[in-house]
């Protein structure tokens, strides 16, 4: 054995596992399976499904999206931006009398505040989202799987990610194997 | 408890009906105690001071009224959109849609009390006369007669008692105005005048009526027949609906509420009234079920992810309540054209500042953030508080909206009667609501999309 290794020069480049993809061919398969990872303790995994599968949430144990306080910031910026920006021009760098008003009035900077508050926190909540999700992303490795495909059509998987603590190649093979998927896949990469 | 009501979703459908021994069966009595108590009061209060008891009166009717109206919008747009999510909790907003004929009833004391309200009653057949008229006016003033809530009815007025007058309105000066006011008011007659307004109010009534009765009638038919006919009916109705309920509803609100100051307008009116009645039905809606589900009435029907939805269509609501007024102030602030400003500085004047500034805090901004988070609104009695304190607040700006006008000097003046009213009108109408809901299943349980509402999920 270790002649021929000696002869035939090591493949040109190492592979290293990146993830494990199962398939299964109902939601509900893929629904309890996501349990019992969930359960398991795995963190760095997750289900593709070709539709929203209601309680898929619970199912993962997702807890709530901290995009929420994302957007809240950002909006909190924006109104008292916008209410800054106004007082300070309006009324104490260059105080102009607009239509017999005090040169500051708090009713005229409203629509802006109002306007500031969803611009950003519509800002927030794209931008905060792709980030969240690590968006833009050109590849991902479950893509070298042809089977894969069929997640956009009529096939549920889950990926459990090799960089997971938890992640053993045997361990999680056995945890994988006893969901009794319809296929079962280690995807590599080149390192 | 879970267990328990998870069966109970099983059983057979007459399980969603208030059993005979439940508190909620003898709800209706109590309301109608508290209507009988509030009508006596009533009585008394209209022949000590038939005045002040008739904007009594008009509060409490339009307060109340808004949360009826508001559940028959929900009800029809539910069809509209052919929602099925909110199929379980419909029968609610049906069951105190149902109970708006009682309002032509309550409307009476507000039919009898027109020359008490509105100004324009005045100004009836002056097109000819009008110099002979503001005399007579001016007369009827004097003797403290007439109404005087804004700007308009100074209009007429002359000399001493204009300042005196106007000076109780918080200093607002009208002499240039005078003339244009009663002209306004009097290009208005054709419009406002008594014959056409009961016939409007007539027929309000009976577009409301009509439009209650068919998707109430629908919906419990359904209940036996569960067919799909039935629903697609009550969709193929819903747009031309909908249409009938917007226009009855701004005209009412302008009729009835806008027309205390003839000479103010503004056309959003109609629409505020309607973020009024969104928002107060909605409350409406999330408490009663809350309550109803509390008593292991409702089962599993109404879930967190009704009540998830239901909280963001209130929050929603609130937000557009408040872009609505603000924007009705803001373009009025603006522009600060007097004849238009007078119906806020009635509401800046005479202890209405505070009041003024607690409703913007109390209905806005506290509500806003209190209600803002999922974590709230997932929490079912901190969205039923919620629910309860814009139910408060819902008060409170009718009675802003209404009670300026009620006292001469357009001060803030809380009166018994004003209580009084509220049990009267309020009673009444409960009575009957909970008097129907005693009687009906209280989820349309022959609705064909009734499983997918149980199913419903927010995601």
């Amino acid at each position: 054995m270790s002649d021929e290794e000696h002869v035939k020069p090591a493949r040109p480049k190492q592979k290293r596992p990146v993830l494990y993809l199962a398939e299964f061919e109902t939601p509900g398969q893929v629904f309890t399976a996501a349990e019992k990872v969930r359960d398991a303790g795995y963190r760095r995994w997750d289900v593709h499904t070709p539709f929203p599968v209601h309680g898929m949430d619970g199912a993962m144990g997702l807890s709530d999206s901290r995009l929420g306080w994302i957007v809240l910031a950002c909006g909190l910026t924006g109104c008292s931006l916008a209410l800054g920006l106004i007082w300070w021009t309006n009324g104490i760098d260059y105080p102009l009398v607009i239509g017999g008003k005090p040169p500051f009035s708090f009713p005229s900077s409203v629509p802006v505040m109002f306007e500031l508050t969803i611009l950003l926190s519509a800002f927030g909540a794209v931008l905060g989202m792709l980030g969240l999700n690590q968006l833009p992303r050109h590849h991902h490795p479950v893509f070298y799987s042809s089977r894969f495909e069929r997640g956009t059509d009529d096939r549920f998987f889950i990926s459990v990610e090799a960089s997971d603590d938890k992640f053993d190649l045997d361990e999680t093979r056995v945890l994988l194997e006893s969901l009794s998927p319809s296929h079962l896949e280690l995807i590599q990469e080149e390192s | 408890m879970a267990s328990e009501t998870k069966s109970e979703k099983k059983a057979a459908p007459e399980r969603y009906r208030i059993p005979r021994e439940a508190a909620w069966a003898n709800a209706w009595k109590l309301a109608a105690g508290m209507g009988v108590v509030g009508l006596a009061l009533a009585g008394v209060a209209w022949s000590g001071d038939p005045h002040r008891f008739a904007f009594s009166w008009l509060f409490a009717f339009m307060t109340v009224l808004a949360i009826a109206l508001g559940c028959l919008f929900f009800v029809i747009i539910q069809h509209m959109a052919g929602a099925s999510w909110s199929v379980s909790w419909r029968r609610v907003p049906e069951i105190f849609a149902s109970g708006l004929p009682v309002f032509a009833l309550l409307f009476l004391p507000i039919a009898f009390s027109v020359d008490e309200l509105y100004p324009w009653m005045e100004h009836q057949g002056q097109h000819d006369a009008h110099e002979q008229a503001t005399e007579q006016e001016g007369g009827e003033h004097a003797s403290g007669e007439s109404i005087l809530g804004a700007s308009t009815a100074l209009a007429q007025e002359h000399g001493e008692a204009a300042e005196g007058e106007g000076h109780a309105v918080g200093g607002h000066e009208h002499t240039p105005q005078h003339a244009q006011h009663a002209e306004t008011i009097e290009a208005k007659v054709a419009f406002l005048n008594p014959g056409f307004f009961y016939g409007r109010a007539l027929l309000y009534f009976a577009v409301w009526a009509l439009l209650s009765w068919f998707f109430v009638s629908r919906s419990t038919s359904q209940d036996t027949k569960r067919d799909f006919e039935t629903t697609k009916s009550m969709q193929s109705w819903a747009p031309l609906s909908t249409f009938a309920f917007a226009l009855t509803l701004t005209f009412a609100a302008f009729d009835w509420m806008m027309s205390l100051e003839p000479a103010w307008y503004s056309t959003i009116f109609g629409v505020q009234y309607f973020s009024v009645a969104a928002v107060s039905s909605l409350a409406t809606i999330i408490a009663v079920t809350y309550a109803l589900k509390n008593a292991g009435i409702l089962g599993e029907a109404v879930q967190t992810e009704h009540y998830h939805d239901l909280g963001k269509l209130m929050f929603g609501f609130l937000v557009f309540w408040a872009y609505i007024s603000f924007s009705q102030f803001m373009l009025i602030w603006y522009a600060s054209i007097p004849e238009e400003t007078t119906y806020y500085h009635m509401r800046w004047n005479g202890g209405w500042q505070t009041f003024t500034l607690a409703l913007a805090l109390g209905h806005f901004i506290f509500p806003f953030f209190f209600l803002m988070s999922r974590n709230i609104k997932r929490r079912v009695s901190l969205l039923a508080f919620g629910a309860a304190w814009l139910l408060v607040m819902h008060v409170l700006e009718c009675f802003w909206l209404v009670m300026p006008y009620a006292n001469e000097g357009g001060g803030l003046e809380l009166h018994w009667m004003d209580v009084a009213s509220v049990l009267a009108v309020g009673g009444c109408y409960l009575a009957v609501v909970f008097f129907r809901m005693t009687q009906l299943p209280l989820i349309p349980v022959g609705d064909p999309r009734l499983q997918r509402s149980l199913r419903h999920e927010v995601v």
